[in-house]
């Protein structure tokens, strides 16, 4: 790449590949005009609607006008108040009428546009590459889904509709002010300038100061939250005074955040309000004179003057959404963002051969040039049982990510049948290899929900026999409402050894000819890990299984063991052997058994 | 009003305050109490208000006046005139409007905000109370909406009481003018508001559904992306995505039922409000035609009537307002009244350096200078045992008694014993923040003894995957380590608090055996002269004790000796042990269910 290409590169948004993107605002114009374009139609008619409504709204001035220019000539009779006011009845109808059609009909148009951008969402974060996932963690997503997804959702129901209502009313009370009396109108135009300066100071300056105040919010309640949920840890550290520290802190910083936004109010109301106050000065002088030159009736100024007085609602109305939009902006650009992750894999119309799985000078790195695996070959054997050891960080988890499918590898190949497995679709892959981590979740939703998703077809029977093979099914038959029981959070609180339990019982649902498991039993107790690995282990005679684990059993029990340090497989063969070999293996058996 | 003069004006400190019992008994004393902290914003803001909306009232007076004095004349002296006081009056209450805006946020901010002071307070002092007494969402919302809409009844004050002010001054500015038109704008007002509020209930109950529902859908959805890795791992997305998407179709729903209410009570809004209007106008007219008014008291009478429609809509939200926040405080009160289970009530404040802890009971005991294990065939009731010999719950540990250099655990002042005993349990949570602020938990820690403590912890590799050493931050619940490295972390924080006793769950059991054996060489040393209880069933670590308490089924001790003693006693005792800790596996257990009884490991247990 040449160093121009290089730097034309650096001038696209920084990417963290460890961070999912953030769309730039290009982005986020496109694609909030596309879901306005793809709801067009409701979109116009929601304005034609807000626009008869503020119409209808323009009858009261009006007719002020003219009774005071009657009333002034001295021929209001009766009959042509009574008309009047009846006029003003039937527009105060008409306007009520379509107002409340009109509010209905954008806040329905808000909700589905809303609908369909969270829904559309969920679809991107759901379909997101293996890798990302892995790599990003799932704070930012789940922030994403929830924070993001939450802080737009006002602005989608409310501020679109309103934005829509108010710049029609004020559009439709400005031509309406200039169809009175185009010359007296001038006046009405006279405080636009303050507003636009104001407006103009205050709208770049606002957003980022109404971010920092609600990340200021954000760290009060992640703190608090942090404290209900670690409340046994503080008892029994003491934190509470550290702990006190963070929520000062953190309103401290609340208040700063609020008095920063205060400031820039307190530049934005007086600047608007006089604007406000000093129209209606400008329309009753500049009126009075044209009323004296013959160029306006004393009626005319008045609903100019009324009309002026109704702008200031629908203005008010639009600087503010206009400011909440902008904040709204912010979260779009983090919520469309995760659409724009590149995909790791592409899959390819192709057939293993054979389920073999092997790899070849495999490395990764997390970090360019932080290599963690350095050249691994390995090969598994059909059937066999592979344990893998070694001290912690020593690479063991990103191998079995690797022989997993889940990251391609920064250099050589894992295959299986020898087809990359990258190259696999998805669905292929996971009937190939899966694996389970120490890492456990359990969704919100049935036990028997929460295993079906590895196999939505499984019988009653099938969800059974795979909880018998975890060693589940006897507590599972405890609860309240047996597999049918409601678990995950705000139902049945399972302890982590249950929810490693069912992680492992949907592997069994899933049944592929290899599994990983990386430190799968490590939250069990260790009698009950072994009772858990011999009985899987019995359900899957004939699966190849690797199983990464810190407790030698597991590494006893196996046909082979690898011993994995410093990124690479220093040791590799049947326990027996390893331990007659005399080498690592063997002092750390040796010792583990106390011998 | 306490004064504006500079930068650290103590209005924006918010206070430290603990409220009386008594504050706390109602919403509306808890409400009292609020405002009893803050009376000079309080009155500042309601004054300004009152001036703000006053002087708008001013306006559709000089309006009618200017157009009676003479505008068909051109830019008289009458006209000059009001305009005069149209331009006085807007710059009044352009002024007001501005100041009184910063008292309102002020007023708003000091009440939600001394209130989630207090929460937080209470959250951080209160242990484990307040995760038994109340689920953590309910908690977190007190925080997150409850304290912000208790806020908003303060930051209404002043709008509303502007409000009562300007419908009183306009009310006898039109009984002067006419009695049948003073009367219709003080009666027809609060009748058209009265008939508004009866679609707050309706239209509340439906928002709090939608509420519901969208915290359900949040929920679904942070639980997908939760378990997006298990997802991506096995599949079942679309289940997900299915029961995503029917929940977001009742929301959808919910927010159609709510716009069915709100749009009604919206039209309501213009249309009661212009019958009002219109009944003015029509009145004022006759009587104009008349000539009982002039044209320009018409003019103001009709901008009386469509101004009022302000203060009208400012009651109807104060109605809503005041509504949500008794609701909330309520939920606040709920949340402040959680009290510890281990009461700062004992007065003993020091600890003879010989002092011996005994939990009768069971006959544990744990002496200074002795590094001691627990092993038990249940690791729950090893564990239990742990807990109670380090207080967490009075009344529930007053059978149990556990006593300290003779004394019982609820005996000692708080600090004191917190700061000599100290308890590190098998999952601890780690919090956010900087690596170094998650380990240095007592003031003085320095770098170097956290060093050596991560040393000690074998955790080296954590600090090494951190792009910024200690300086690293942190995720909440230490969520970017792993299982092992978590408790690495948590050891070598308990460990840096270097207490005189320190009790230890289950330390070890995710860390690969290496790093086991080392840890169980070390933590001898490291803590010489200290007393330390470890509940383990390793032997990696167990080798390394100085003494062994050995808890038989009946939850007694049954005997004590060094894990080599242990190991080669011919007794019940070395039995029992060898039973718990063993791991010969060159003999196979004959069963391989979970949960099998502890008769059939026996045979599997190597006895050499």
């Amino acid at each position: 790449m040449t160093t121009e290409a290089q730097a034309k590169e650096s001038n696209a948004p920084v990417v963290d590949p460890n961070l999912l993107p953030i769309a730039d605002g290009k982005s986020v114009r496109t694609y909030s005009l596309g879901l306005v374009k793809d709801n067009r139609s409701a979109l116009i008619k929601v304005v034609v609607m807000h626009a008869f409504a503020a119409i209808a709204g323009l009858a009261g001035p009006v007719i002020i006008g003219r009774l005071v220019d009657a009333v002034t000539a001295q021929s209001a009779t009766t009959t042509y108040v009574n008309l009047s006011v009846a006029i003003l009845v039937a527009a105060i109808a008409c306007q009520s009428l379509i107002t409340r059609f009109a509010r209905r009909l954008s806040m329905v148009f808000g909700e589905n546009v809303f609908a369909q951008l969270r829904e559309n969402f969920l679809d991107t974060a759901v379909g997101l590459p293996l890798s990302v996932v892995e790599r990003s963690g799932t704070g930012d997503l789940v922030s994403r889904t929830t924070h993001d997804i939450n802080r737009v959702q006002h602005t989608v129901r409310f501020g679109v509709p309103q934005i829509l209502v108010s710049a029609a009313t004020v559009i439709i009370t400005l031509i309406a002010s200039f169809l009175t009396s185009p010359l007296v109108a001038l006046a009405v135009v006279a405080g636009l300038p303050l507003l636009y300066f104001v407006g103009r100071w205050y709208l770049p300056r606002a957003p980022k100061a109404y971010i920092e105040e609600s990340a200021a919010y954000a760290q009060i309640y992640a703190d608090v939250t942090e404290s209900v949920e670690g409340s046994r840890t503080i008892e029994s550290l003491s934190l509470t005074a550290a702990r006190r520290e963070l929520v000062e802190n953190g309103i401290d910083r609340a208040m700063a955040a609020e008095r920063r936004t205060l400031n820039l109010r307190t530049v934005l109301i007086p600047g608007m309000d006089l604007s406000f106050a000093i129209a209606p000065i400008l329309v009753l002088l500049w009126g009075a004179f044209m009323v004296s030159q013959g160029h306006a009736s004393v009626g005319a100024v008045t609903t100019v003057l009324l009309y002026t007085t109704m702008l200031v609602g629908p203005i008010w109305d639009l600087v503010f959404w206009l400011d909440e939009s902008q904040v709204a902006a912010t979260s779009m650009a983090r919520i469309i963002g995760v659409g724009q992750v590149e995909t790791d894999r592409v899959a390819r119309d192709v057939e293993p051969e054979h389920e073999t799985i092997s790899g070849s000078g495999i490395e990764y790195a997390y970090r360019e040039g932080h290599n963690v695996l350095h050249g691994i070959d390995i090969e598994l054997t059909p059937g066999e049982r592979l344990a893998v050891v070694g001290p912690s960080g020593a690479g063991k988890s990103t191998l079995g990510r690797m022989l997993a499918g889940i990251h391609p590898p920064t250099g050589g190949s894992v295959t299986v049948g020898n087809v990359p497995l990258i190259d696999l679709p998805l669905e292929d892959l996971r009937g190939h290899v899966a694996l389970v981590t120490q890492e456990h979740h359990v969704f919100v939703g049935t036990l028997a929900q929460n295993l079906l998703l590895a196999s939505p077809d499984a019988t009653e029977a099938d969800l059974r026999r795979a909880l018998g093979a975890v060693g589940a099914l006897e507590w599972a038959d405890k609860l309240p409402e047996g597999v049918h029981t409601e678990v995950g959070s705000g139902g049945h609180t399972l302890t982590p050894a249950q929810a490693q339990q069912i992680a492992l019982a949907r592997l069994v649902l899933l049944d592929p000819h290899t599994l990983i498991l990386d430190e799968a039993t490590s939250l069990l107790d260790p009698r009950a890990a072994r009772d858990l690995e011999k009985s899987l282990n019995a359900v899957l005679s004939g699966r190849t299984v690797v199983a990464i684990a810190h407790r030698l059993h597991t590494a006893h029990d196996a046909d082979r063991v690898a011993v994995v340090t410093a990124g690479q497989i220093s040791e590799i063969g049947p326990h027996d052997e390893l331990v007659a070999n005399g080498g690592d293996y063997a002092d750390l058996w040796h010792s583990w058994q106390q011998k | 009003m306490s004064g504006v003069q500079s930068n650290v004006n103590p209005v924006w400190k918010i206070p430290i305050a603990r409220p009386e019992a008594g504050s706390l008994a109602t919403p509306i004393k808890f409400v009292i109490w609020l405002a009893s902290k803050q009376p000079g914003v309080l009155f500042a803001s309601v004054t300004l208000g009152i001036i703000t909306f006053t002087a708008q009232a001013v306006m559709p007076f000089a309006i009618g006046r200017a157009i009676d004095s003479g505008l068909e004349n051109g830019v008289s002296r009458g006209v000059l005139t009001w305009a005069g006081v149209m331009l006085a009056a807007g710059l009044i209450q352009v002024a007001a409007s501005a100041i009184g805006h910063r008292f309102d946020v002020l007023s708003w901010l000091r009440a939600a905000l001394t209130t989630s002071r207090l929460i937080g307070e209470t959250v951080n002092s209160t242990g484990d109370a307040i995760r038994e007494e109340l689920p953590t969402g309910e908690v977190v919302s007190s925080v997150t909406s409850d304290a912000h809409r208790l806020g908003d009844l303060y930051f209404q004050a002043a709008r509303f009481m502007g409000s009562v002010a300007t419908y009183v001054v306009v009310g006898i500015i039109m009984l002067n003018a006419s009695l049948k038109l003073g009367l219709i704008v003080a009666l027809g007002l609060p009748a058209v508001a009265l008939i508004l509020t009866f679609l707050i209930k309706p239209l509340q109950k439906r928002q709090e559904y939608q509420r519901e529902v969208t915290g359900r859908l949040t929920s679904l959805g942070s639980d997908t992306v939760t378990g997006l890795r298990i997802l991506r791992g096995i599949g079942g997305e679309s289940v997900f995505t299915e029961r995503y998407k029917e929940q977001s179709r009742k929301v959808r729903d919910a927010g159609v039922d709510v716009a069915k209410v709100q749009s009604t009570m919206d039209g309501l809004q213009v249309f009661l409000p212009g019958l009002f209007v219109a009944l003015v106008l029509w009145i004022g007219a006759m009587e104009a035609a008349n000539g009982t008014i002039t044209p320009g008291q018409l003019v103001t009478f009709y901008g009386y009537a469509s101004f009022l429609t302000w203060p009208m809509q400012n009651l109807i939200q104060m109605v809503q307002i005041a509504t949500r926040a008794k609701v909330g405080v309520k939920r606040i009160l709920k949340v402040l009244g959680v009290e510890n289970n281990t009461p700062d009530t004992g007065s003993i404040t020091s600890i003879p350096a010989d002092a011996v802890l005994v939990d009768t009971v069971s006959s544990t005991v744990l002496r200074p200078g002795v590094m001691t294990a627990l092993v038990a065939a249940d690791p729950d009731a090893s564990a239990a045992i742990a807990t109670r010999m380090t207080r967490f719950d009075d009344s529930a540990e007053s059978d149990t008694p556990v006593t300290f250099g003779g004394v019982t655990l609820k005996d000692f002042d708080k600090d004191t014993l917190r700061h000599s005993l100290v308890l590190s349990e098998a999952t601890p949570h780690i919090f956010a923040g900087t690596l170094r602020n998650g380990l240095a938990t007592r003031p003085g820690t320095d770098d170097d003894a956290i060093l050596r403590a991560l040393e000690i912890s074998d955790a080296h590799d954590v600090l090494e995957s951190l792009p910024e050493g200690l300086d690293s931050d942190l995720p909440e619940k230490g969520r970017s380590l792993s299982g092992g490295q978590r408790q690495r972390v948590s050891l070598a924080r308990a460990l840096l608090t270097s207490a005189d006793y320190l009790v230890l769950i289950e330390p070890t059991s995710a860390v690969d055996a290496h790093t086991e054996a080392r840890i169980g060489r070390e933590l001898g040393g490291y803590r010489k002269g200290k007393a330390t209880l470890i509940v383990t069933a390793s032997p990696l670590v167990l080798e390394h004790m100085d003494t062994i308490q050995v808890l038989g089924h009946n939850g007694k001790i049954l005997g004590t000796g060094t894990h080599s003693g242990l190991m080669s006693d011919d007794g019940e005792l070395g039995a029992t042990y060898r039973q718990i800790v063993g791991r010969d596996l060159t003999k196979e257990p004959e069963t391989a269910s979970v949960g099998a009884d502890t008769a059939s490991h026996t045979k599997g247990v190597d006895l050499a």
